[in-house]
């Protein structure tokens, strides 16, 4: 999703890599971890989408960086699931997983949440929603947060439920529409409650979720991947030039 | 009807074996514990609740409080009737009920208590007759008030433990709209942690009640629109008699 | 209760446009969910408990045969007797039965979903015995003729209004109802003459101990007291798995299972029974009868991927966290068993194609999992299912995917098998999407993603592709 309708993530993703020193190299050939398969339930089909990318990262050497929790959490929980029975492919794949992080967890872990220092350039009030699978799988919950904190210039002011899902889940949101719907309508409420003109999240999914409701209601608040927002940040206050 | 063996063998059948077998023991349930270890855990304990009577009998009041009981705290015999007395005159109580248990019977009740002309203290401290079944029943749903003595406190969850049997009623803790429990200064165990220990030990020594109560607090439900009501099938309020 | 899943997503939309029952539900968030959070916090070891929960129940369901048999024999030794049904009729009949020969007139129950999977109520009443449910919410929701909307709260989502008519002979409808407390005075002066005619009493098990025979109730409002103390003839009914090893595991079980229920210590009452009562006793049952039901569950058992939701000590705390349930509320699973566990326990015992779209009516979002007492996976089980709902692996018949869409996954994976093709379809999605798109957004799709645009924008896909930028970025900043 992000290599096709939400390139500015993974461009973001790379800036503020570089941007902490971070040599970044990117796998010309990859496609797809393949989730939205295994998720509905086509393992057949998932298995060789996630085979080759078994292939094509065990070649890389060093961190693996992935700007999407839901793909972390593919790799590093659901891959032993869909590769059960075959030994082989299964420790290749958590040799791969051992050095694979989701963007936020690779931040802090490696260079701490006050690591990136930035400027905020659109945004007067930013709030956080915490994507499902970063939180619950990753195991990545305030970190983000932090790392607003240390954006001059921006108010980050809390949102409730915040851990309460989006709705998105996927095909969920196009098979289960009005459930989708139902509960992104709660969460829009909320965000709304929280008076910030801008939502920070880390998953391009949530992000569409909340950012089509939000357009759709003609709500002029912004729905930004944190990546992006960080990138953005780190360039107005001169980073990078 | 199935009978036990083919019920058996069919849940054999699903764990992929044809008998069960004895399983491997584990550390996270007691089922594995000897008797023996039973026996000495039970005895720590009752020596804990005893030098540790006072700080688990001040836990459990403030537990018992949380959790809706009346609290009264007297230091002997008369006071506690004249705790009994006061809540019988607020609520003109006319027929008393009481369970067989020691520190209650040495309070005297049926004596000591004075009611209006043509009230009834009974007592479940009394042989068996023909009619025991519906009379102890009759009784139990038309008193006023129940009194009763406990067998344990548990400090951790603001509770009474009572062992229903020969002479001590499940229905006068249940039944009436008012019940009283006596209790003294330590009977109180810490947690049910202690609590089970204790039931496990009387289990090994072939001395397992045949029923027990855990009481912590007034009935209550929240089945209408999620309000918490006080009082639908047990008693709706409940006074802790705390002989110290 | 017969199961009625195929119509999960009609009921799920009415439930959803019904501002009282949404409102209703809240409750299930602001009460429940929240006081499981409190209870959790303020217990020192709450994940060591729930740890050891887990280890129990893995363990007990792991050697199942061995403790039911040890139970079986110890229910005996109490002077009690056991009985084992293969499946609900079975269960039906010989609790009737029972009924008839001990010329019971007047049944009373307490709340167990056991007795809603057999539809026992309902069936005793049909052959004759006055049958009262004596739990308020299963009450209310009896005299309502529905089926219970939530494992601990059964009538959550009616409002006072609706119980008044239900509860409140004088009741006018379009006046102001009855306050909460008037309405469960009422009840509880309806129900107190029930109990003290009662014959017979069905309750439920939370736990089953091998190692005594005995049973643990647990309940808040002292029918299930008044079921172990009146009747001459008791009757508990279980499901298989409902079983723990020994009389200290209790201390753990009941923690993790009351706070995760309701955020409570502990409930108003917990009843151990071990037997009926002794000769010399006024009070309490002649005889105690023990029903030990499989109907499916060893299906479950026997399918080692699915096994773990035997484990399950029916708290409810996986449908106050789910965000789908809060929406599509009890009845839209259309059998015993809402919610995240519901969504697992149901397709299985009822077979999988009628259950179909319950594994599909979660976001995954995990929430279940975090809040079970006992840790079940909920989430890679309801995979599991949709694995097999999609290309039948388990069995060839259980597979109810539509040829589009199997066609459709078939192509996706293509596309992915290799960069240029990748590329290239996402160039002709770009294409197709084209006409669709204004701003760089999309506000009507076509089939089959139309449902997105039913409610919300969707962004156009880019002219560019992510590596295409990459050729093009000048790094090297942070030097």
């Amino acid at each position: 999703m992000v290599e096709q309708v939400a390139p500015e993530v993974g461009r973001s993703v790379i800036e503020v890599l570089d941007l902490l020193g971070v040599d970044v190299e990117y796998v010309d050939d990859q496609t797809c971890c393949g989730q939205p398969a295994f998720n509905s339930g086509f393992r057949s089909e998932a298995h060789p989408v996630a085979a080759r990318f078994i292939d094509l990262f065990e070649k890389t050497t060093g961190p693996i960086v992935v700007p999407s929790g839901s793909c972390a959490a593919m790799v590093r929980n659901y891959y032993p699931q869909l590769f059960r029975g075959e030994p082989d492919l299964k420790s290749r794949a958590e040799s791969v997983s051992e050095r694979l992080y989701e963007f936020n967890e690779f931040v802090a872990k490696f260079f701490g949440t006050s690591a990136l220092k930035g400027q905020t350039a659109r945004s007067n009030t930013a709030t956080y929603h915490k994507c499902c699978h970063l939180l619950r799988e990753i195991k990545i919950d305030e970190e983000p947060i932090q790392m607003l904190d240390n954006v001059d210039g921006l108010e980050v002011v809390p949102l409730e439920r915040a851990d309460v899902c989006c709705g998105f889940g996927g095909s969920f949101s196009v098979k289960m529409a009005d459930i989708s719907t139902a509960i992104l309508d709660e969460k829009l409420d909320y965000i709304k409650q929280s008076g910030a003109d801008t939502v920070v999240a880390a998953d391009t999914g949530c992000v569409f979720q909340m950012q089509g409701g939000l357009r759709r209601r003609g709500s002029s608040v912004r729905v930004v991947h944190i990546a992006e927002f960080l990138a953005e940040s780190a360039k107005n206050a001169g980073a990078g030039k | 009807m199935t009978d036990r063996q083919q019920f058996i063998a069919g849940v054999s059948e699903s764990l992929g074996r044809s008998v069960p077998v004895a399983p491997e023991s584990i550390d996270e349930t007691a089922f594995f514990e000897s008797s023996s270890d039973a026996e000495s855990r039970a005895k720590e304990i009752t020596q804990d609740s005893t030098s540790r009577s006072d700080e688990l009998l001040e836990s459990l009041k403030v537990s018992a409080t949380k959790n809706g009981w009346n609290i009264h705290s007297v230091g002997d015999s008369e006071s506690a009737i004249g705790v009994i007395q006061d809540i019988c005159d607020s609520k003109d109580v006319r027929s008393v009920l009481t369970s067989d248990h020691e520190a209650l019977n040495q309070l005297n009740v049926s004596t000591a208590l004075s009611l209006p002309e043509g009230s009834t203290i009974r007592s479940t401290d009394r042989e068996l007759h023909e009619n025991s079944v519906e009379d102890s029943k009759e009784e139990a749903f038309t008193a006023d008030l129940g009194i009763t003595g406990v067998d344990y406190g548990i400090a951790e969850t603001g509770t009474v433990v009572i062992h229903p049997k020969n002479k001590v009623s499940r229905l006068v803790s249940l039944a009436p709209p008012v019940h009283i429990a006596v209790i003294t200064k330590g009977q109180v165990l810490e947690s049910l942690d202690e609590l089970f220990a204790m039931e496990r030990n009387d289990f090994h020594k072939g001395d397992l009640a045949g029923s027990m109560n855990l009481i912590s607090g007034p009935s209550k439900t929240a089945d209408i629109e999620g309000t918490t009501v006080t009082g639908i099938h047990g008693p709706l309020e409940v006074h802790l008699l705390i002989l110290e | 209760m017969k199961p009625v899943t195929i119509n999960f997503r009609d009921k799920a939309s009415q439930t959803i446009s019904d501002d009282q029952i949404q409102k209703s539900l809240e409750h299930v968030y602001t009460g429940f969910f929240k006081g499981r959070l409190a209870a959790a916090s303020e217990t020192d070891n709450w994940e060591a408990l729930r740890s050891k929960g887990k280890a129990i129940k893995d363990h007990t369901i792991a050697n199942l045969d061995y403790y039911l048999d040890l139970l079986a024999t110890n229910v005996e030794k109490a002077g009690g007797k056991i009985h084992f049904a293969s499946d609900a009729a079975e269960a039906r009949k010989l609790i009737i039965d029972l009924a008839k020969e001990r010329e019971v007139k007047t049944v009373i129950k307490s709340k167990s979903m056991v007795s809603e999977e057999m539809g026992l109520a309902e069936a005793m009443n049909d052959a004759g015995f006055e049958t009262v449910e004596t739990d308020l919410g299963e009450y209310i929701i009896q005299l309502a003729e529905e089926t219970p909307y939530h494992l601990i709260a059964p009538a959550v989502h009616k409002s006072r209004t609706e119980v008044a008519k239900l509860l409140d002979e004088s009741y006018q409808p379009g006046s102001e109802p009855p306050d909460a407390t008037e309405l469960t005075m009422m009840a509880r002066e309806q129900l107190r003459d029930v109990f003290r005619r009662a014959d017979m009493s069905v309750t439920g098990v939370n736990f089953a101990v091998a190692e005594s025979g005995s049973i643990a109730l647990v309940t808040n409002e002292g029918n299930g007291r008044m079921s172990t103390s009146v009747p001459r003839v008791h009757v508990a009914v279980m499901g298989m798995e409902k079983i723990v090893p020994s009389i200290q595991d209790l201390s753990t079980m009941l923690r993790i299972l009351i706070r995760s229920a309701t955020g409570q210590r502990i409930s108003t009452y917990v009843t151990m029974v071990n037997g009926p009562r002794k000769p010399d006793e006024e009070e309490g049952p002649e005889e105690f009868h023990l029903v030990v039901l499989n109907n499916g569950r060893d299906k479950l058992l026997s399918d080692v991927f699915m096994r773990e939701a035997l484990n399950c000590i029916r708290c409810g705390a996986c449908l106050n966290a789910c965000p789908v349930y809060r929406k599509v509320g009890g009845h839209a699973y259309g059998w015993v068993y809402p919610g995240p566990i519901g969504a697992l326990v149901s397709p299985v015992l009822t077979g999988l194609k009628d259950g179909k779209n319950l594994p599909n009516a979660s976001s995954l979002c995990g929430a279940c999992h975090d809040a079970c007492p006992v840790k079940i996976d909920i989430p890679r089980m309801l995979l599991e299912l949709r694995w097999r709902t999609a290309e039948g692996e388990k069995d060839p018949k259980e597979k109810s995917s539509s040829i589009t869409e199997r066609l459709v996954w078939k192509s996706w994976r293509i596309g992915m098998m290799g960069r240029k093709r990748f590329d290239l379809g996402a160039r002709i999605a770009g294409w197709t999407l084209r006409p669709f798109t204004r701003n760089g957004w999309i506000s009507k799709a076509p089939p089959p993603v139309g449902g997105w645009t039913s409610s919300r924008d969707f962004p156009a896909v880019s002219t560019r592709s992510l590596k295409s930028f990459v050729k093009s970025m000048k790094l090297g900043g942070g030097k």
